[in-house]
């Protein structure tokens, strides 16, 4: 089975340029914990829930004027939609993480592969990465 | 198997009073996405990283003032510390949530169980819970 066979393909998107508080609203409004950062249809960067409580509450900023690139994170971790189920949990565990950017060949964004999609095709793939992930309690 | 004999027992807590900002440093240093608030051992709630930035940031809230009993979640889903770990997962199935505080029988909070803890010991269970829990992309 493929990446492409099991990923989430719905992406949304937001502004390097919106604010922090822009994406928290979002986030909550669609009931999502990540936006993809996009300028230009180019993927730039990553948004999470935690990076806004982290980086922009914790350090006491301003969520009003603190811009989501300021924030993102720019290193996002991919892998491609063709590519094995068993590459993809790998990819997961070796970087400490539970989600995975999927492109395509042309390097477009096709979707996102958590570790829950992984769960729904393989208990032991899914399960592995959870112990290989740091615990979050 | 008990869920005391997988859980983490480990449980850091802040009070109800704590500011958002504070409970928000407490969660970046020790790199956890969640605290029970907690008075006089008994569980009042908990916060999460996502309930600071999507329910308070969101929403304008200033995180300097705004206390964590405001934000916090009431309804915490728990289970007692001497029951077998199958229950607990069909619990958080159930729920559609991937974890679990647990309280000895004098209902005080012993430590919380997480689908981590479950993936230590049963791939399947944990890939159940996984499969069943809300998404997140």
């Amino acid at each position: 089975m493929k990446i492409q066979d099991i990923m989430n393909s719905k992406v949304v998107s937001i502004s390097p340029d919106a604010t922090t508080k822009e994406a928290a609203r979002m986030m909550h409004d669609l009931h999502i914990g990540s936006l993809t950062v996009m300028e230009d249809d180019q993927l730039v960067g990553i948004i999470t829930d935690r990076d806004i409580c982290c980086k922009v509450t914790a350090t006491g900023r301003d969520a009003d004027v603190t811009k989501v690139n300021e924030i993102m994170s720019t290193e996002v971790t991919t892998c491609y939609d063709d590519q094995a189920l068993g590459e993809a949990a790998s990819l997961m565990a070796e970087n400490h993480i539970r989600r995975l950017a999927v492109l395509k060949r042309d390097n477009s964004i096709a979707g996102f592969l958590s570790v829950d999609d992984l769960a729904r095709s393989s208990h032991d793939l899914a399960s592995s990465v959870l112990e290989a992930t740091s615990p979050r309690h | 198997m008990k869920v005391h004999e997988i859980m983490t027992t480990q449980v850091e807590s802040v009070s109800p009073t704590t500011s958002l900002r504070r409970a928000a440093q407490k969660m970046s240093d020790l790199n956890i996405g969640s605290l029970p608030i907690i008075d006089d051992g008994q569980l009042l709630g908990i916060i999460t990283d996502r309930d600071i930035s999507c329910h308070a940031i969101a929403m304008g809230h200033d995180p300097n003032s705004t206390e964590v009993q405001k934000v916090m979640t009431r309804d915490v889903n728990t289970c007692f510390d001497d029951q077998d770990i199958t229950d607990a997962a069909r619990l958080m199935s159930r729920q559609h949530i991937r974890r679990l505080a647990v309280l000895n029988h004098d209902n005080k909070v012993t430590g919380f169980l997480s689908v981590d803890d479950l993936a230590r010991c049963s791939h399947d269970l944990a890939g159940t819970v996984l499969e069943s829990a809300t998404p997140t992309h």
